[in-house]
């Protein structure tokens, strides 16, 4: 039972078998979840990764974690559902009570007590904990190892009280009242740190080359986020947090990456978090957003230049994140009468958890940011640095507009149109990608056909045309993953672009095009760019051919700015190397 | 005085004109002595007109005709957005 309904996703859903194996049923927490089960796939592999089985901690300790949390967050479903979990494993009613009651007093071993006060106080008041705290938990025996995994939990539980309170699902079990805590969780409000005093444990060096999803958010970010380095004890941690980015936050068939990225800033600064906050600016920024207009999601959203329906998706994260025990029904249907459908608004409720467990995350490990931090977060909330520059930017204005929204009202003609005026791009595209006419024709029909499907949830916060050749881009890769023998475009690590370096240092004639023909040229250019690797195939023909801005060209390519540019250069590069031995000052003597 | 190393640094955001002043007077200082990087600069330039000017993959209207019909037959044939 949740405000969702449940459809039947078969007897081969493997995430439900998973979950029969571990908890011997499928909750109703993922079972709310099923008109989305990508979500579902991802979720049951970080929590796979991180809970269901003996690791650093035991799987005890951890689902304790997990008991005092879900009861100091009030949470009636993932209470009910740890106390039944904790019983299976054999502690008996009473003294899980008395855990909640007063863990120091409840028959634990010292360092048991000592590893819940440090759970509850990254889950209650993040912003607070300090490197003090992690001394505590070693002078008590953890190791790095513990530490983590004690963190990780704090975040999965938190996540999972999110996903139980935005899904109003109800328990499993009969539902247990929460004892009442005699023990303080208030912060000390003295000794606010914010969460990037750390790093406060150790960790091991993965390089992109050898961890591959290192490569992928190198690929993604532009860099391997401290986040996910400040991890690498754990790589199959890592493994399952990268694929819930990859099947959580990179979608663009229900929410576009753009509302789940502003889903995330708003959590974030909600939850005082200074890394997260400068991290999904970044992201913002290099999705088109400018930071002015990131600053002002981030401060507040209803002075933002968004749609009123976008501002109710916000509204919704933040009173989710903030607010949790005010949240109900009423929320749901809010989100619902601004047109978002169900799938959305499982999906808005699964990254405002997501983002809740990596703010738990980055204040547990304390770690400092990868970009500028333009906002200066306190005990009282967030303002900008004084320095933050404010200058406000036009609205862009899409010339499909009025094609789209015909569209969207069934008009196929004005399709028909959208099919015209574009084809050619998404041909082009394609081509930089398949490398190949027959295939690119191909693909090109298959994804004008997933355009007219989706064409109903475009929210028309990018403009048309982007979005059609983010549609094209997926397309072309899901092809090039079936080749198997073919470089995929994001999943292979590449040699690090910064090892590239110039060959060909001959002066180029000075007006190079006159020595060949129109025709040649282009055979020249295309036999050249059929020899370069698909990645650095595609950036150019988006960048240099279709002439897409650099932010248009990262966004299509669910790429990070920084990212964007590296590839960009690199391909460049790596043409005019192939192109030199036919332009160089001499080859004028050789003419045409 | 920026070395080889800087200005291949930030020769993609100069290509893409996007260097602050004080940063394109130091690059642009470094290639009135730098003889390779200088050529690396040039090249580059050009090769991005090169390709930008070629025409490539270009899908020519014959060839895109049938195509659009198809996927308009099987728009009109089957679902609404």
């Amino acid at each position: 039972m949740s405000y969702f309904g449940e459809v039947d996703l078969g007897p081969s859903f493997r995430p439900f078998d998973a979950l029969h194996e571990s908890l011997g049923f499928v909750p109703n927490l993922f079972r709310a979840q099923t008109l989305l089960p990508r979500v579902i796939e991802a979720e049951t592999g970080l929590a796979a990764a991180m809970l269901w089985k003996d690791q650093a901690l035991s799987r005890s300790q951890k689902e304790l974690i997990a008991l005092v949390v879900a009861a100091a967050s009030g949470n009636t479903y993932c209470f009910t559902q740890q106390h039944q979990t904790l019983r299976s494993l054999g502690l008996p009613d009473h003294q899980l009570d008395q855990i909640v009651r007063d863990r120091h007093q409840a028959g634990l071993s010292r360092p048991d007590a000592v590893l819940l006060d440090f759970a509850l106080k990254l889950a209650i008041s993040a912003p607070w904990l300090s490197r003090e705290d992690v001394t505590v938990l070693r002078d008590h025996g953890f190791a790095n190892e513990s530490i983590l995994e004690a963190i990780l939990v704090t975040g999965l539980t938190n996540f999972f009280c999110t996903l139980s309170t935005g899904l109003g699902t109800s328990p499993d079990f009969a539902p247990r009242a929460i004892a009442a805590s005699q023990q303080a969780t208030l912060p000390d409000k003295r000794i606010y740190v914010g969460g990037t005093a750390g790093p406060y444990l150790d960790a091991v060096e993965l390089s992109p080359e050898s961890f591959p999803p290192f490569a992928f958010f190198r690929e993604r970010f532009g860099l391997v986020p401290k986040i996910f380095r400040a991890q690498t004890l754990r790589p199959d941690v890592i493994e399952a947090e990268a694929d819930v980015v990859r099947k959580m936050l990179m979608p663009e068939d229900m929410l576009s990456h753009v509302q789940k990225e502003c889903i995330f800033l708003v959590g974030s600064a909600a939850n005082l978090n200074t890394y997260c906050v400068a991290a999904h600016c970044e992201m913002l920024r290099a999705m088109g957003i400018s930071m002015e207009e990131s600053d002002q999601i981030a401060i507040d959203h209803h002075q933002a230049d968004l749609s009123d329906a976008n501002k109710c998706l916000l509204d919704f994260a933040l009173k989710l994140t903030a607010r949790p025990s005010e949240f109900g029904r009423e929320d749901i249907e809010l989100v619902r009468h601004h047109g978002f459908s169900d799938e959305q608004i499982i999906e808005a409720v699964a990254a405002t958890a997501l983002n809740g467990f990596f703010n738990t995350l980055q204040m547990g490990l304390g770690i400092t940011p990868d970009f500028e931090t333009r906002h200066v977060f306190g005990p009282k909330g967030a303002h900008l640095s004084p320095t933050a520059d404010r200058l406000a930017e036009g609205a862009q204005v899409d010339p499909d507009a009025e094609l789209v929204a015909r569209v969207q009202d069934g008009d196929l003609d004005a399709f028909e149109n959208l099919v015209a005026r574009h084809s050619r791009r998404v041909y082009r595209t394609l081509m930089g990608i398949l490398g190949n006419i027959e295939e690119a024709q191909d693909a090109m029909q298959d994804t004008f056909l997933k355009a007219f499907q989706h064409i109903g949830a475009f929210q028309r916060r990018s403009k048309f045309a982007t979005w059609l050749v983010t549609i094209a881009n997926n397309t072309g890769l899901q092809r090039l993953r079936e080749r198997r023998h073919f470089e995929s475009l994001d999943e292979i690590p590449s040699e690090a672009d910064e090892e590239f370096r110039p060959r060909q240092v001959r002066a180029w004639t000075e007006d190079p095009e006159e020595l060949f023909s129109q025709a040649e040229r282009r055979d020249l250019v295309e036999r050249e760019l059929m020899k370069l690797p698909a990645k650095y195939r595609v950036v150019l023909v988006l960048r240099d051919i279709e002439q897409l801005s650099g932010a248009e060209t990262a966004a299509a390519l669910s790429l990070g700015m920084p990212a964007m540019k590296a590839r960009l250069l690199r391909a460049r590069l790596m043409l005019r190397e192939a192109l030199a031995p036919h332009f160089a000052s001499q080859a004028k003597r050789m003419g045409r | 005085m920026i070395t080889c190393d800087e200005f291949m640094t930030e020769l993609g955001n100069y290509l893409e004109g996007d260097v602050a002043l004080e940063v394109r007077r130091q690059l642009e200082h470094h290639l009135s002595y730098c003889q390779t990087c200088e050529v690396v600069y040039d090249s580059a330039l050009k090769t991005v007109k090169i390709v930008t000017d070629s025409g490539s993959f270009d899908l020519p209207e014959i060839a895109a005709r049938p195509i659009r019909e198809k996927i308009m037959a099987r728009i009109r044939k089957g679902s609404t957005p």
